[in-house]
């Protein structure tokens, strides 16, 4: 008797704290991994009626784990319209047979359309619901349906989402003509007064129609595949049109995206033979300044190169073959940074640098003024840039292997 | 609680016993001997040996002893061949017999002299042999105690690679040796009890004066003291009736059988408690930090000694933590899973009927089944249950699609890591703490674990062991005592004694003892 009234005593109030619990569950819902639809793609596109289209490239698990080859897909695609994007997620149901989970989402895939149209009303519900983490790439349906584009299975990769994500961050750092983007990135560019967004492009390389299938993936050269293509502009949350790759490498430099790239140019004259850099590491800093009163912003790069291949004969231990070839790669690397604001200022009339959030940070007073009419000040802002190329290593062979003696 | 008090009064299994031999020595041998053989009711074990003392005037005399518990030939040689042969001289007054036997005949190391019957009785059972003396309302009672045991073997639930391999015995006297040879100081008390009314179990406190806290003794002699029971038969007897506060699963006293972690103990300024009868010798006070120390760390070199408890705390973490973890995160926390294990993990939920909850208590239950039926079994069938536990039950249920590959992973890693306690005291509260997480976590995730680590953490601080908190030194913070809880430094940097236990002598050495580099 003794033992229970002291036990009683001693934990009444702990076993009253424990009996609130019950009522302050924070995510309560608890569901077993086997009831999951665990979506890795998600595609947004507007219909002629004005709907959202959705579609969701869920896994199939046991596909993707199994040992053996099997005939089905590893990943299932499911569609629904609606209003609003919260309810075409919610009559998805009537089709799958699970709950789609989005907290693994790799990949967001924007309609053309609906990229034109805007997409801010089309991010909220994404940025809200606590399910959807910020950490998927977005993406734009270039030349096909976002359907289409999802329907595609690819070789090597079992998941064409994850697939997609890859190829997006190799890209990114050993080509850098893309950029990968995150979601949280978009909205604050697109909120931002003094920086439009970027979004990477995808494309559909062959056929759709052989792509949804699994013949597609027998044949060692997969005839349908997934590409994934330059910048495409934004202004505000509208899609004005693409960046080509040379634009879009400049574009990466001169946010300093770029890790590591390839820079080709002739030797002398053209025609004979071309010389390879490889970038290592390059570092951007976007200065702004005011002069006369008008902004003018500064572009400095400062990178360091590898020389990757030369197909000409040139002497590689003078220190003036180097020079030259620094130099070559600091006119290339400013040739294309030229031609990205040329794009910008001319064809777009769109702060895609932030060079406006520049400004801000340098002259806050002058940003107050202008905040408003920014894009039309913008077109006029004088851009200088400043290149500065290291080339500090030449491979394991000093001379070219068609020099002479 | 007062009924109960009132029945044992009534129970009490010595009343009888005192009431016949709460009195004094007769002076008629008969009667004593009378008295003696009906209190044993006439056992068969009682050996009585009358004899008429070599001498003119034919006292009569007899020697009692248990047989099995005395050793035979000392009983022989120098009791009963010196009272028959050579005692006393011819000529000595009747007056002078039992000195003349008590001061100069005996040949026996421990004699004790003694007028009640009740104590004659008691040390009769403890293996002494009775020398009684017609006319004569003495006694004397010579320790001839003598009897089978297994003599000191090697530890088999606490081994080391390196230290010592003995064990203490079932033989009080033997371990209270053991340990007397380690510690050669004269301030080793070793103060004996008797507790139990039926089985009278010797009992010893061990602790080495003004260096163990007096309250410590003081209050461990009075808890002792209070156990009224009928019979101590192994020393977790003791430990439930003086361990602090009753409701707790975490140990508050420190088991072992290997001598030198006694040893250690004492040095620290703990108190050890020796029972007869079992080689689990008692040490208080016992802080949770003891539970996941060996004696091993100390003879093995610092580096690995710190590395090991390191990992025998991370181990501590997996074994109460791991289940519970894998149920909230595959149950509720899905989005913390990176993409491809989830996928996998997903895969392997295919096709498993039980939620993973459900998937996880079976897995454990038939583990904690399949150990029980291991620790139970003779060896020669023991190779079976392995073979039944990794084979039938784990490979199969996999196979059957009853759990997942992964959770046998889980229960599996579980199992391991609580096999890495030094103490197999601090594995119970794990395994059964295991369970209640696992509910926690299946009812509210990861939520639910931080709740169930909080009342955890609450707990373990508000608890005490003979005064001392159970958690020190991290609750509360004693910085200098860090040195040798989740390290440890090398001996020439362990400058004090944990303050908790040994406060009164605290300086172990006297420091500037570390080896110098180069010096010749």
């Amino acid at each position: 008797m003794k033992g229970i009234r002291y036990f009683w005593g001693k934990s009444r109030l702990i076993l009253i704290m424990f009996s609130y619990l019950i009522f302050l569950s924070g995510c309560w819902s608890s569901r077993e991994l086997d009831e999951l639809g665990i979506a890795v793609a998600l595609g947004i596109d507007k219909t002629e009626e004005g709907t959202y289209s959705l579609t969701v490239q869920i896994i199939n698990p046991s596909e993707i784990a199994a040992e053996k080859a099997t005939t089905r897909p590893p990943v299932t695609l499911y569609k629904a319209e609606g209003e609003t994007l919260f309810e075409a997620i919610r009559k998805m149901t009537k089709k799958a047979p699970r709950k789609i989970y989005f907290s693994q989402l790799r990949l967001l895939i924007l309609g053309q359309s609906l990229a034109e149209e805007g997409v801010l009303p089309a991010l909220d519900l994404l940025y809200r619901d606590a399910e959807f983490r910020t950490s998927f790439f977005m993406t734009i349906a270039k030349n096909a349906s976002v359907e289409d584009i999802l329907s595609v299975i690819t070789p090597y990769e079992k998941i064409p989402a994850n697939k997609i994500m890859d190829t997006i961050t190799a890209a990114q750092e050993n080509w850098a003509a893309t950029e990968g983007v995150y979601i949280d990135q978009v909205i604050s560019d697109i909120r931002s007064t003094g920086k439009s967004p970027v979004m990477t492009g995808i494309l559909l390389n062959g056929s759709e129609d052989t792509g949804n299938s699994i013949k597609n993936i027998e044949s060692p050269d997969a005839p349908t595949r997934l590409e994934i293509d330059h910048l495409s502009v934004f202004k505000d949350d509208r899609m004005l049109g693409w960046l080509n790759e040379a634009e879009s490498k400049g574009y990466n430099y001169i946010v300093g995206n770029v890790k590591n790239t390839l820079i080709n140019f002739p030797c002398k004259e053209e025609g004979s033979g071309k010389i390879g850099v490889e970038i290592l590491r390059s570092n951007a800093a976007i200065d702004a300044k005011l002069k006369k009163g008008k902004p003018v912003i500064s572009v400095e790069i400062e990178a360091e190169g590898n020389v990757g291949e030369v197909e000409c004969q040139i002497d590689l231990s003078k220190p003036e073959t180097l020079q030259m070839i620094e130099q070559k790669t600091e006119g290339d690397i400013k040739d294309k940074m030229q031609l990205s604001v040329k794009a910008a200022q001319e064809v777009y009339k769109s702060d895609i640098f932030g060079f406006g959030n520049a400004i801000n940070r340098k002259e806050p007073n002058y940003w107050k003024k202008v905040e408003k009419e920014w894009n039309a000040h913008f077109v006029e802002t004088d851009v200088e840039f400043d290149v500065k190329v290291n080339i500090r290593r030449k491979g394991t062979n000093v001379q070219p292997v068609q020099k002479e003696g | 609680m007062r009924r109960r008090k009132k029945k044992t009064t009534n129970n009490n299994d010595n009343v009888q016993l005192d009431s016949r031999l709460a009195k004094q020595i007769d002076e008629s041998l008969e009667g004593n001997l009378t008295v003696i053989k009906k209190t044993l009711g006439d056992a068969s074990d009682l050996v009585i040996r009358r004899m008429t003392l070599n001498s003119s005037n034919k006292i009569k005399g007899a020697v009692l002893f248990i047989d099995g518990l005395v050793d035979k030939t000392s009983v022989q040689d120098f009791i009963l061949e010196v009272m028959m042969v050579e005692v006393p001289p011819e000529n000595i007054s009747l007056a002078h017999v039992y000195d003349e036997i008590k001061d100069s005949a005996l040949p026996i190391g421990e004699i004790t002299e003694t007028n009640k019957l009740d104590d004659l009785l008691l040390r009769l059972l403890s293996g002494e042999t009775l020398v009684l003396l017609d006319n004569e309302t003495r006694a004397l009672s010579a320790s001839t105690k003598g009897w089978k045991d297994r003599g000191v073997q090697e530890t088999t639930s606490e081994s080391v690679i390196r230290g010592p391999k003995e064990s203490f015995t079932e033989t009080l006297r033997t371990n209270t040796a053991l340990v007397r040879r380690k510690i050669k100081n004269p301030n080793l008390r070793i103060d004996a009890k008797k507790i139990g009314k039926v089985t009278a179990t010797d009992v010893a406190v061990l602790y080495i004066e003004g260096t163990a806290d007096e309250s410590v003794v003081k209050e461990l002699h009075a808890r002792l003291d209070k156990i009224d029971i009928d019979g101590v038969l192994e020393s977790g007897y003791i430990e439930e009736f003086i361990e602090d506060p009753p409701y707790s699963p975490f140990p508050k006293v420190y088991y072992t059988e290997r001598p030198d972690s006694i040893a250690g103990g004492l040095l620290e300024g703990k108190v050890a408690i020796v029972t007869d009868g079992t080689p689990n010798v008692l040490l208080v006070p016992a802080l949770f930090v003891n539970f996941m120390q060996s004696s091993e760390d100390y003879y093995q070199r610092y580096d690995i000694g710190t590395f090991i408890r390191l990992l025998r705390l991370f181990s501590f973490v997996i074994a109460l933590f791991m289940p519970s973890l894998y149920i909230a995160i595959t149950t509720f926390h899905q989005e913390m899973i990176p993409a491809p294990l989830l996928i996998n993990l997903a895969a392997q939920r295919e096709g498993v009927p039980f939620p993973a909850f459900v998937e996880a208590v079976l897995m454990e239950a038939t583990f904690e089944i399949l150990r029980e039926a291991g620790v139970r079994l003779p060896k020669a069938v023991g190779s079976a249950v392995s073979i039944v536990g990794a084979l039938v039950l784990g490979e199969s249920a996999v196979q059957a699609g009853l759990v997942s590959p992964a959770m046998v992973i889980v229960v599996a890693l579980t199992a391991i890591s609580s096999f890495v306690f030094p103490s197999y005291n601090m594995a119970i509260p794990v395994r059964m703490l295991r369970f209640s997480l696992m509910i926690l976590a299946a009812t509210f995730g990861l939520y639910g674990i931080i709740l169930g680590l909080i009342a955890l953490v609450l707990h373990l601080c508000s608890l005490q062991s003979f005064g001392v908190p159970y958690m020190s030194p991290f609750a509360p913070l004693v910085p200098k005592d860090q040195k040798d809880v989740l390290v440890r430094f090398p001996h020439w940097g362990l400058l004090s004694r944990p303050s908790a236990t040994a406060h009164k002598n605290e300086k172990r050495t006297s420091g500037r003892n570390q080896p110098k580099e180069g010096s010749k």
